[in-house]
């Protein structure tokens, strides 16, 4: 026993990194192998939560079902992509305008600067909610504001042709400082001396950040793409609490058209099975992404 | 002396000779004693009403009580989960039977008590089922079998601004017809306590949400969810015209944005004094009376549905009842306290105490019963639970995705889409649904 003992501590003073990490990279593992090991099993099997029979398996076929006969799924593949480039593309214009015009030196820099990033940190169920209530057709503020510009009234989330962008804009309200901060931290970090030498040759302002602050931000820029475009994919706080994937089903993404599917139909093969196109989307895109940053730097 | 003594001996035991029949006859609460028994409740104004009377039936039974209460949500999933697992402890639940009951009674789940009723040890004499209004007992039946009593029961039903129908000498309506030409009568009128103008109507329009309430204009129009067959019927003549109708009301009279109205962004535009009628659960009621919240307290006429073109009768009977799993090792508890919960003196209690719509007739005939509502309220309901429907759902296994599905359509006929066609599409989506859910 003694000698067991003097060999573990010995094992442990050579080995430190991998013995001390080891419990916490078990427990990840499982707590992340499991539900996504469990997932793809249920994927190619059918199961209704509340059915006396057991899970069978039917190979492929949920996935042949969603792509072939589920207009549903479809449709929430379109609402997806769809909510996620028209988010992530205000988000990028508005956040980057952003950021060049903080990075520039003025009173009350960091003050103003700490409240663009308040939206970030509120949470999402709470912004869902007040802007509910400021879309509201006749009590919301938004119809008000729109008036006063002489456009509306509109029926904001109620309206199937707007739905999405109404949606869209809550998203970009509430990420846009995370483009804005993701950026200022690039700004800081480049070089002077471009700067420099285009000022010697006489180069204009806007010159400058075409050529040369944009290409020089362009990594910093893929980064918070990517970010951004991964949440959006999956977002579903927003559009829960907001419209419920309604109306009808004008808003239902991927995620929520999931998350009926498995929690209130019961219906869990196919919901994972969803999960499954869903992950291999997500997973698509920060691909390609990836890809376009390393193409660019 | 010694003759008073004897006379009052021969009283006494004569007493007690006459009283012995109606003690032998005397139901034995105790029967059950020592047993544990868990219930799950859903958090609901019934619950909220009985929760403080559950000691009374721990000491009448000697039985103890463990009860649980979640939100509704929370609640359906949960009571799902423990039945699907087949290792369920719980002895009685809160259940609506047009909700879940085909998919619980199919999956083997649910203990019918008609063995329970019809004996007479386990039942105590005076239960008397028959005093349960007619069609709430009809909505505890599924497949031939009792799975419950009912414990609460609502209808679809018209409520309406008496004084605006007054103001703008506007008849009441009766009929589907009538319920249109008011709506449109009384659209833009003013009619809130600053004078702005309102809506005609207002209901549902949320997908899911809407079609419990579309029921009644459903079944007004003469049309139901499915043919005897079991195919749907929905999307039928007299079903699209339903829709039709529902859309038109909404769209043309009803408050912009109804698509994602629920009953409570409902009730809360109605209690503002922002619509002259309102079609939905009558058990609404005390939202819309209430004294903190609403403008229109004292205001407001609680009237039977109206009738379609041919007089069908359109009011849906939605009714909360109790339920007990197969798997619970205490069922002759679990029965004496669906027994106890239900009868005359609590649902009595409830009803006078917090103005909960119970399902005894005996209770609404009784002053005490109808003291926290109102009269006309009491009319309508006896008689809505009398002659509507308890199809306030399509009964399938598959309800909550077979309503996503019509709710479509509901949406569809709102935003003044081609109705027809998404009727049909529904029916589709509905019939592939029964297909895959309802494999024998």
């Amino acid at each position: 026993m003694r000698h067991l003992g003097i060999g573990w501590s010995r094992f442990v003073e050579r080995h430190p990194v991998p013995v001390f990490t080891l419990p916490s990279v078990v427990a990840v593992a499982l707590l992340m192998a499991f539900p996504v090991g469990y997932t793809l099993y249920m994927s190619v099997h059918s199961w209704y939560a509340s059915s006396v029979t057991s899970p069978h398996f039917v190979g492929l076929e949920n996935f042949r079902r969603a792509f072939v006969e589920d207009d549903r799924f479809r449709n929430a593949l379109w609402l997806t992509v769809y909510f996620t480039a028209l988010a992530t593309a205000l988000q990028l214009v508005l956040g980057v305008s952003l950021a060049l015009v903080l990075n520039r030196p003025f009173r009350g820099k960091g003050l103003v600067r700490s409240i663009f990033l308040l939206p970030m940190v509120a949470t999402p169920v709470a912004i869902a909610l007040v802007w509910m209530m400021m879309y509201n057709p006749t009590l919301g503020v938004m119809n008000y504001l729109v008036g006063l510009v002489g456009l509306g009234p509109y029926r904001w989330v109620s309206n199937a042709a707007i739905v999405v962008p109404a949606l869209a804009v809550v998203d970009t309200w509430e990420w846009t400082p995370l483009i804005t901060l993701i950026t200022l931290a690039g700004l800081a970090t480049l070089p002077i001396e471009p700067y420099e030498s285009a000022l010697i040759d006489g180069a204009s302002a806007t010159q400058m950040f075409w050529r040369i602050t944009l290409p020089l931000l362009r990594p910093t820029i893929m980064v918070a793409l990517l970010f951004r475009a991964i949440d959006c994919l999956k977002t579903f706080d927003i559009i829960y609490v907001m419209t419920q994937g309604g109306p009808g089903f004008a808003s239902e993404t991927l995620n929520v058209y999931t998350f009926q599917v498995g929690l209130f139909y019961f219906h869990i093969g196919y919901a994972s099975s969803l999960l499954v196109i869903l992950f291999a989307l997500v997973l698509g895109v920060s691909l390609l992404l990836i890809k376009v940053r390393r193409g660019a730097w | 002396m010694g003759v008073t003594r004897k006379v009052w001996v021969l009283a006494i035991a004569l007493c007690v000779a006459m009283a012995s029949p109606a003690l032998a006859q005397q139901f034995n609460w105790q029967q059950a004693k020592g047993t544990q028994l868990r219930v799950l409740l859903n958090k609901h104004p019934w619950q909220g009403a009985i929760e403080p009377h559950l000691k009374e039936f721990e000491t009448l039974t000697g039985i103890k009580l463990i009860a649980e209460v979640y939100p509704e949500d929370q609640f359906r999933a949960k009571v799902l989960v423990e039945l699907t697992s087949g290792a369920s402890s719980i002895d009685v639940f809160m259940s609506m039977p047009a909700q879940e009951g085909l998919k619980y009674v199919r999956a083997g789940w649910l203990q019918p008590v008609d063995e329970f009723l019809k004996n007479p040890s386990l039942t105590a004499p005076d239960y008397n089922w028959n005093d349960f209004l007619e069609k709430t007992r009809e909505a505890m039946v599924i497949e031939g079998k009792i799975i419950g009593p009912p414990i609460q029961v609502e209808n679809t039903s018209l409520m309406f601004r008496k004084d605006v129908f007054q103001k703008y000498n506007v008849k009441v309506p009766t009929t589907l017809d009538e319920l249109e030409a008011a709506a449109k009568a009384l659209n833009g009128k003013a009619m809130t306590d600053d004078g702005q103008p309102g809506y005609g109507i207002v209901a549902r329009g949320k997908r899911a949400a809407a079609t419990s309430q579309f029921a009644a204009y459903l079944h007004a129009m003469g049309s139901t969810w499915l043919a005897p067959n079991r195919e749907p019927m929905f999307n039928n003549e007299d079903g699209v015209k339903a829709l039709e109708l529902y859309g038109r009301l909404l769209r043309l009279y009803g408050p912009p944005g109804s698509e994602n109205n629920h009953w409570y962004e409902a009730s809360s535009i109605f209690s503002q004094g922002k619509a002259a009628m309102y079609t939905d659960a009558n058990s609404l009621f005390p939202v819309i009376e209430d004294a903190q919240k609403s403008k229109v307290v004292g205001k407001v006429g609680y009237a039977l549905f109206p009738r379609g073109p041919k007089g069908q009768q359109g009011a849906t009977v939605a009714a909360w009842g109790l339920a007990m799993p197969k798997t619970s090792q205490n069922q002759k508890a679990a029965w004496l306290f669906m027994q106890w919960a239900t009868a005359k003196e609590q649902v009595l209690a409830v009803q006078s105490e917090k103005g909960v719509l119970g399902a005894r007739e005996s209770v609404w005939k009784d002053p005490r019963g109808m003291a926290k509502v109102p009269a006309d309220l009491r009319e309508s309901l006896t008689v809505g639970s009398k002659v509507g429907t308890p199809l306030w759902n399509p009964p399938v296994v598959a309800v909550a995705e077979c309503r996503d599905a019509i709710g479509a359509a509901i949406v569809v006929a709102i935003q003044g889409g081609d109705v027809k066609v998404a009727a049909n599409k529904a029916a589709t989506d509905v019939k592939r649904i029964m297909l895959e859910t309802e494999k024998k």
